[in-house]
């Protein structure tokens, strides 16, 4: 086990084998040398082995949407025109793993998309990022290579809403950053109107290590079902906060000390609070399956004796303040629902409850992409997970507890 | 079966499928089409049709 703190990047931890964080140290990024001894030479492959082997390991997306890697790879039209599109934007507020391994294994993320670019016959890769530091560190790692591509590092800051992939790609088109209205996939339209494959920094990364590695030294560690290693954010009550990478498969009560409470928030703030980790493992399609996806891989756990409740109405709020007013349901529904979520709060009664009830209802399933269904999820598992204490508040008014401090808000952009 | 789209980016609550519609169609109360159960029977169709086409933001459609 490794700890490293880097002030101001989130402290890095790492549980069992390094791979993607591999070589990592405060003193700043691997470079190209040390990269290529940790990694080996640019592993390029054709694009029948890349296929294969994105499926043999069932790789998954890792910007939150966990779609099947291998099912867009082979969607894509091969040929020159064709663009890689590296998601780089973390606009998940909670998250920091894309940052830490953007800005301290930046050769990994660029191997991937060159990876990606060479099995589908083109040179033309976009890279978008909203961090300052990580932005830098990829376009100085950019400096050290030589690489038969022309890759574009885009500097953009979009919020929450403008880092979902299509509004990325508009922005990278120089329209405005949002989502359109119909599902246009990338794999048919994307960057410059031509096909592309878009997805998250981490995705790439895992490429890079599963071209190098072969199927079967890429599934040495994790689960069968998804091997490999993945990142994760920890926040608030847990054994090392900040970014770590893990083997997949885990029980989530690796990451927590036994004692204190068992309220927990996966997958950030379009995810669900559950009561209890018992018996949760992190593989994607369990975590699904129990109803409480990982997305972009955060988890937070309050302290115990502390009341979130604060902290769940100014996440709903500003929830409610990254909608970008294209759609009402979300544009007027999300500021109800936090209006409704203070109201309660604040011994707003049954009455309140219901309301906000009635308003989660109304704007479930009606946007033109996830951040209404996200942040409708985000409250509505709260009321289940802390149903007694919120009931309380509803009732009595506040509760008298030390209010939590555990879930980081970003200043507002745009 | 054809079913009833909305799309979200372009609806500005006229309210008018709510109108033309009112057996598949009510209205949040911001104004906002909710649409009872998408899919479309064919007796309905052309209803559906003419609520889409009616439509001054062209956000409804049918689908098949």
């Amino acid at each position: 086990m490794t700890i490293l703190s880097e002030p101001p990047l989130a402290a890095v931890h790492i549980y069992g084998e390094p791979r993607l964080l591999a070589g990592v140290t405060e003193a700043g990024p691997v470079d190209l040398r040390r990269h290529r001894e940790l990694h080996g030479e640019l592993p390029l492959r054709r694009r029948s082995w890349l296929s294969a082997a994105l499926t043999d390991v069932n790789l998954r997306g890792r910007g939150g949407a966990d779609f099947p890697v291998a099912v867009k790879f082979d969607a894509m039209p091969s040929g020159s025109r064709v663009s890689i599109l590296v998601n780089g934007s973390e606009g998940e507020p909670a998250s920091r793993k894309d940052r830490v391994l953007m800005s301290r294994a930046p050769h990994l993320v660029l191997d991937g998309a060159v990876v990606v670019a060479h099995s589908l016959g083109t040179r033309r890769i976009t890279i978008v990022v909203h961090d300052s530091a990580a932005h830098d560190t990829l376009v100085h790692a950019l400096r050290e290579r030589r690489d038969p591509c022309k890759i574009t590092i885009t500097h953009a800051q979009h919020g929450f809403v403008g880092g979902e992939i299509r509004a990325v790609i508009n922005g990278v088109n120089g329209a405005s950053p949002v989502p359109g209205g119909r599902r246009v996939l990338p794999v048919s339209r994307g960057v410059a109107g031509q096909p592309t494959f878009a997805s998250n920094v981490e995705t790439f990364a895992h490429i890079a290590l599963l071209a190098a590695r072969g199927t079967a030294g890429f599934a040495r560690v994790g689960s069968t079902e998804e091997p490999g290693t993945t990142l994760v954010t920890l926040i608030g009550d847990v054994r090392h906060p900040g970014v770590a990478e893990v083997p997949t498969g885990v029980p989530l009560s690796a990451f927590f000390d036994a004692s204190g409470d068992g309220t927990v928030l996966i997958g950030g703030y379009h995810g669900t609070w559950v009561d209890s980790t018992d018996g949760l493992v992190l593989t994607r399609a369990r975590l699904k399956s129990s109803g409480a996806p990982f997305n972009a891989g955060v988890i937070a756990r309050p302290f115990g004796g502390t009341c979130v409740v604060d902290e769940i109405v100014e996440v709903s709020r500003w929830l409610a303040g990254e909608s970008i007013g294209q759609c009402g349901p979300c544009l007027f529904g999300l500021p109800a629902i936090a209006d409704d979520l203070a109201h309660v709060a604040a011994r707003g009664g049954a009455e309140a409850l219901q309301t906000l009830s009635r308003h989660l209802d109304v704007v479930s399933g009606r946007g033109a992409c996830a951040h209404p269904d996200g942040s409708v999820q985000f409250v509505r598992s709260a009321l289940n997970a802390y149903d007694h204490h919120i009931r309380e508040h509803a009732l009595s008014g506040a509760c008298g507890r030390t209010p939590s401090t555990v879930l980081p808000l970003p200043r507002r952009i745009r | 079966m054809s079913k009833l789209e909305i799309d979200w980016t372009r609806c500005d609550a006229h309210g008018l499928c709510a109108r033309l519609l009112p057996e598949k169609i009510t209205l949040d109360e911001w104004g906002f089409p909710l649409i009872e159960g998408r899919g479309l029977d064919e007796s309905i169709i052309r209803d559906a049709r003419r609520a889409a086409l009616a439509c001054p933001a062209l956000a409804l459609r049918v689908a098949r």
